[in-house]
């Protein structure tokens, strides 16, 4: 079960090779629905690319990492106590810190804390619950956190190389998420689990269209702190 | 095992032209320092200096560049200051109280400037 067979798994069907997907899904989703809001409103918005693109770039990116590694949690369900408190934190975590870092860029840290709290105790609470209160627990402590983190690390970067730290923020977290998926798997094998839950695509669709349009709204219409206005 | 090789290839090709469009503009908020051939009329000169943890307001006059330093009582991370007037950002660390920052006239208004941490709070207030 080393790291070469789980990247081999992603060529083979099961929970594992889904995932490649709903990658997929979640980038073509959020992409179009930019673009059709682009070309009927977002365009008339003065410097709108130069101004959001960036971010909302990461933060569409950062959505599809974040729902890859819901959907594999939700395919097994139901894990071991220890397993299900990394799951809480890893997901709420860097559900709150990503949102977090990328409106928090934006719109200040009042914006950026809210929402990123909000997704990552909810994506962490939701994600934790694969191992009852431990894992809720802990996914709502880290979501908080992290958005908590994520808006201040951007505020506090903000007149130091924002954007480069953007990106190693975004590299780290897909690198942790890719760990937490490789757990996931180690996990599934060693005790043999078998799926228990199938997501259809529309799960992918409907996230990723929530969150891009919440996002898209936030950083272009959303209250800002006196500093982004 | 095609299938899965499609997608893959084609998140890249998608987040290569995403990214392509997304990332090409560069930002608009960009560290500034005016060049001083830029500066036009009379510079007025603004000293900046600390009330409690936040800046005292300062009170410039409209139409004229301006020359910002911050004397002895800003402390901490309050001596990195950053504005952000109309998409653009101006920003300096005055690490002391002979660095200076420029700023490019102003219409009336009044710009609120904070640290660069976001701490601390200012208003700079032209009329």
């Amino acid at each position: 079960m080393s790291v070469k067979q789980f990247v081999k798994e992603f060529h083979n069907g099961g929970v594992e090779g889904e995932l490649v997907k709903t990658v997929f899904v979640s980038i073509v989703t959020s992409f179009v629905l930019l673009a059709i809001l682009y070309f009927l409103k977002l365009r008339y918005i003065e410097n709108f690319i130069p101004k959001y693109g960036f971010f909302l770039f990461f933060a569409i990116l950062s959505y599809s990492l974040i729902l890859l590694s819901v959907k594999h949690v939700r395919a097994y369900k139901e894990f071991a106590c220890m397993s299900g408190m990394m799951i809480g934190m890893t997901i709420g975590t860097i559900s709150g810190l990503l949102p977090a870092f990328f409106i928090g860029s934006t719109n200040g840290m009042f914006v950026g804390i809210t929402f990123g709290a909000v997704t990552g105790i909810f994506f962490g609470a939701w994600n934790g619950k694969c191992c009852g209160i431990m894992g809720v627990m802990e996914g709502i402590m880290a979501g908080f956190m992290g958005g908590l983190m994520g808006a201040m690390t951007a505020l506090m970067t903000f007149n130091d190389n924002l954007r480069a730290t953007g990106v190693i923020v975004f590299i780290i977290s897909a690198l942790i998420l890719f760990g937490l998926n490789y757990m996931i798997y180690k996990e599934a094998r060693e005790t043999e689990m078998q799926r228990k839950h199938k997501d259809d695509e529309f799960f992918t669709i409907f996230w990723s269209f929530l969150l891009t349009a919440i996002t898209i709204w936030l950083m272009v219409f959303g209250p800002r702190s006196v500093l982004f206005q | 095992m095609a299938k899965n090789i499609f997608y893959i290839v084609s998140i890249f090709v998608l987040i290569i032209i995403a990214g392509f469009i997304f990332l090409k503009g560069g930002a608009v908020q960009e560290n500034t320092n005016i060049q001083p051939g830029i500066i036009q009329g009379e510079t007025q000169k603004v000293v900046l200096s600390q009330e409690d943890l936040n800046y005292k307001d300062v009170i410039v006059k409209n139409g004229q560049p301006i020359l910002l330093s911050a004397d002895g009582s800003v402390n901490g991370c309050l001596r990195s200051v950053v504005f952000n007037i109309e998409g653009r950002r101006y920003s300096k660390y005055l690490r002391t109280t002979e660095d200076t920052l420029q700023l490019p006239a102003l219409k009336k208004g009044t710009y609120t400037f904070s640290c660069s941490m976001g701490m601390g709070y200012g208003k700079l207030i032209v009329e």
